[in-house]
């Protein structure tokens, strides 16, 4: 038995079989029906429409309960996996049921926000979707064996070196290199938004210090000092490289977590503009 | 092989340890792990970090999955010597002279310990973003809510119970105007799509039509506006499920509005989903089946008017049958064929001979739809005289009642009798002469109306019977009261249910469609057939150089029955026959 199943392969794509059932069945009701009053154009109030409105909102309920589901640990209706990958298929397909729904007719209203809202949190899926295929194996690569802890562990070490080192330069070595050395942005105090750091990966302090030690004089050093300094540039390097590599593990678990910052509260606006769509169809019926 | 490992610490007085042990093997692991013969428990050093291989040539070092310094040189391989420094990750060992009998002393010290402050994991994982996902999903799922149904929904039901419960006379009509407006505004995220072009002007005002929450928009609501709107069919006539079906559609069913400026169906399919059998939705109609006009369409069902039976309407259809009844009963006598003569007619005071056309007599009236009605006056009496004294005088009787010209002329021999005959109408032979002044007695006048009554009744007879005058257009009979005109019956509105206008058919001549030219009794029907209308124009399904032409191109839906009947006046046969 496989160690790692994908969920979009979960029970060899059972769900993926569903929603292309799904998405013929709608086509083919679609092309098939015609409304009733015949120099209409299908719409949302034919009975076809209300149909494949009436799934679209159920549909969009159930996909909020994997929410739920997901954090219900007793629950045996099914495993969290294959919720998972319903969740993925059934919610592509979403895009289709409402686009057939709303017969491809848009306008400035209620109706269309919920649309459009749709579309968003389903291309927001889309990206998370992308991103757990591709990060975590990212993730291993950039960490090559080691972990976060580590990495950082040595990233004080190397600071520590460096700074020991810059005890015997002169001062504006020395300056660049405590400069360097304070915490960066991305790690910076709490209460800073330094989140949105990781995900945008700002530039970085420490490889900035290591070009300025690079191109620095050295004409005023004495050959003791030219020998530390050297030691110093390559300290600097490795804590350079370390530094980028901290960086991008934290980018990458920043990244695996942003787009639900999109996905999730969205989904809810969408939940509430499909109350508002229903009601307000109804209520000036 | 055993090589000695020292390890050195230093204790909170600075005093130093040193722990020595000896250890077996000839290469040994420097590592993380616990398997490594020299055990570097820290974070900073990898699992298997270095490998020490210890030969009768001496030792060295080399690294493997992290990175070895010796003597502040970083270095992937290095053989040791006495007094080399290595480094690895915060620990610093040294290569001691070795005690006798033993190749290799190694002392291992920690040269950086763990920093207690500094970049902590938790600090650096902690960060998120400054809202939390759940409450950022309470405020876009409330914000929604709350500007797409609350806002709307509110503002609708404050506007409706403020109208309802206002009390006039105060400043309250100010902001009762301002809260219409409002909710107007606010509703108008609900507009599922554009209002049709004459429901624009109280587009925003959705209660205009959406009379109450919930309920579908009811014909009150329509009917409220379109106050002369005509059913299609009458209900009573609507029989069967189906019928019934189609009795109690709503206006809406058809006309849905937000769906573009146009809300009128406009769809053959739609007719034919009725007219394909029309018995099971009206047992009694009078109409054939249809579904297209160029595949299945009945031939034309003309609606004339009989002399014969005034009042009622007959239905006769081309071709087929029927066809003999195909004539027109109109009481006129009319010749196309002799007045359309291309050599041109003669007419009275002119040597030439006047040509005429169809439009000398028949000018379109209601923008093409009918002909304007035959005159006498405008179009037949310039050949046509009504004189009936042509040796004395011009004057003519007039056209119509047979009454109106008995008075007429006895009005004209009484004066003339009485000696006061117009200027230049000179006094008839018989006619005792007078002398201009003199008083006339009792019987002279009587005797000169007696005369002028005689004179008159040879008039009428002349124009009636004598003279071909009345008799060349009419039917004339005499009973015993006098001479009666046949009551004449021209037919106006042949085709009432065909929204035909010459207006759009002014390309053609007339007789490409009305070939009278032969014609010599106005019996004859110069109507088109459905034929001649097939050629040029083709049904719902285009056609290469056809006009496409769907039902309501020529027929109205709500067309009404007097339109389709004619002038309300009449009736038609079948319902003269049913009164019967």
């Amino acid at each position: 038995m496989r160690q790692h199943q994908s969920i979009l392969e979960y029970r060899r794509g059972r769900y993926l079989k569903l929603a292309l059932a799904l998405c013929a069945g709608a086509i083919a009701a679609y092309v098939w029906h015609e409304p009733p009053v015949t120099y209409l154009k299908p719409y949302g109030g034919t009975w076809l429409g209300y149909t494949l409105g009436t799934l679209c909102a159920v549909l969009v309920l159930w996909l909020m309960m994997l929410g739920v589901r997901k954090r219900s640990y007793r629950s045996t209706l099914g495993t969290v996996q294959g919720w998972t990958s319903a969740h993925v298929y059934i919610g592509a397909t979403l895009a289709l049921l409402a686009s057939l729904h709303c017969a491809f007719e848009f306008g400035w209203n209620v109706h269309t926000l919920a649309y459009a809202l749709m579309i968003v949190v389903i291309a927001s899926g889309f990206f998370g979707v992308y991103a757990y295929a591709r990060y975590p194996g990212m993730v291993t690569d950039n960490l090559a064996g080691e972990t976060l802890e580590t990495m950082l562990l040595k990233l004080a070490d190397l600071d520590r070196k460096c700074r020991q080192l810059a005890l015997d330069l002169p001062d504006e070595i020395n300056a660049i290199v405590i400069k360097a050395s304070r915490a960066p942005r991305e790690m910076g105090p709490p209460g800073r938004t330094s989140w949105w750091m990781q995900v945008m990966n700002t530039e970085c302090r420490v490889r900035a210090a290591c070009d300025v030690l690079m191109k620095a004089s050295t004409r005023n050093l004495t050959p003791a000092q030219i020998k530390v300094n050297e030691q110093l540039i390559a300290e600097m390097t490795r804590k350079s490289a370390l530094t980028d590599r901290v960086r991008r593990d934290l980018r990458f678990r920043r990244l695996l977590q942003a787009w639900l910052y999109v996905h999730v509260p969205l989904s809810f606006a969408l939940l509430a503009a499909v109350i508002a769509h229903v009601i307000a169809v109804f209520y000036f019926w | 092989m055993q090589i000695l490992v020292t390890y050195v610490s230093v204790g909170r007085q600075g005093q130093v340890q040193r722990d020595q042990r000896r250890v077996d093997g000839a290469v040994l692991g420097v590592g993380r792990g616990t398997h490594c013969e020299i055990h570097l428990a820290d974070a900073r050093v990898a699992l298997n970090h270095a490998r020490i291989t210890v030969t009768a040539a001496g030792a060295t070092i080399e690294a493997q999955s992290g990175s070895v310094e010796v003597n502040g040189h970083a270095a992937a391989a290095a053989a040791l010597a006495v007094g080399d420094r290595i480094e690895i990750g915060p620990y610093e060992m040294v290569v001691e002279a070795p005690p006798g009998g033993l190749p290799l002393a190694l002392s291992v010290k920690l040269g950086r310990p763990l920093p207690v402050r500094g970049i902590s994991l938790r600090r650096a994982l902690a960060r998120r973003p400054p809202v939390s996902k759940r409450r950022l999903s309470y405020i876009a799922f409330l914000s929604v809510l709350l500007l797409c149904l609350l806002i709307p929904m509110t503002s609708d039901l404050l506007d409706q119970w403020h109208g309802a419960h206002a009390v006039p006379p105060s400043g309250s009509e100010m902001s009762q105007d301002v809260l219409h407006a409002m909710s107007g505004k606010f509703t108008k995220v609900w507009n599922p799509g554009p209002v049709s072009r004459s429901h624009q002007i109280f587009g925003s005002d959705c209660r205009a039509c959406h009379e109450y929450p919930f309920v579908q928009v009811r014909d009150g609501a329509c009917l409220a506006c379109h106050k002369e709107i005509k059913e299609h069919v009458a209900r009573t006539q609507l029989t069967g499920q189906q019928g019934l079906s189609f009795a109690e559609a709503r206006c809406a069913e058809c006309h849905r509005d937000h769906k573009g400026i146009q809300m009128a169906p406009r769809a053959q399919e739609q007719c034919a989903d009725c007219h394909r059998n029309i018995k099971a939705f009206a047992a009694k109609a009078g109409s054939d089946n249809v579904t297209d006009f160029r595949v299945d369409h009945p031939a034309f069902r003309l609606s004339m008017l009989d002399a014969a039976a005034p009042g009622v309407v007959r239905r006769v259809r081309q071709g087929g049958k029927g066809s003999a009844a195909l004539v027109e009963n109109s009481n006129l006598k009319f010749n196309h064929a002799l007045h359309m003569d291309r050599a041109g007619v003669r007419s009275p005071g002119s040597e030439k001979r006047t040509v005429l056309e169809c439009s000398s007599c028949h000018q379109p009236v209601d923008g093409g739809r009918l002909m304007a009605p035959i005159s006498m006056e405008k179009h037949c009496q310039e050949c046509h005289s009504l004189a009936f004294e042509p040796k004395l005088t011009q004057r003519q009787v007039p056209h119509g009642s047979e009454k109106a010209i008995a008075t007429m002329l006895r009005e004209f021999y009484a004066r003339l009798v009485l000696g006061d005959a117009a200027p230049g109408v000179p006094a008839p032979e018989d006619v005792q002469r007078r002398r201009p002044g003199a008083v006339l007695t009792t019987s002279d006048r009587q005797q000169a109306l007696r005369i002028a009554d005689e004179r008159a009744q040879r008039a009428l007879r002349d124009l009636f019977e004598t003279r071909e005058v009345c008799k060349t257009c009419h039917d004339v009979s005499r009973d015993g009261s006098g001479w009666k005109v046949a009551p004449v019956a021209v037919t106006s509105h042949w085709m009432p249910q065909a929204r035909f206008t010459h207006g759009k058919h002014t390309a053609q001549s007339c007789t490409t469609c009305h070939d009278v030219t032969k014609s010599k009794e106005s019996r004859d029907v110069g109507m088109p057939d459905i034929g001649k209308c097939r050629e040029c124009h083709v049904g719902a399904r285009a056609v290469m150089d056809k006009v496409t032409s769907d039902c309501t191109t020529c027929h109205r839906f709500h067309a009404g029955r007097d339109r389709w009947h004619g002038p309300a006046s009449l009736t038609s046969q079948r319902e003269a026959r049913s009164r019967k």
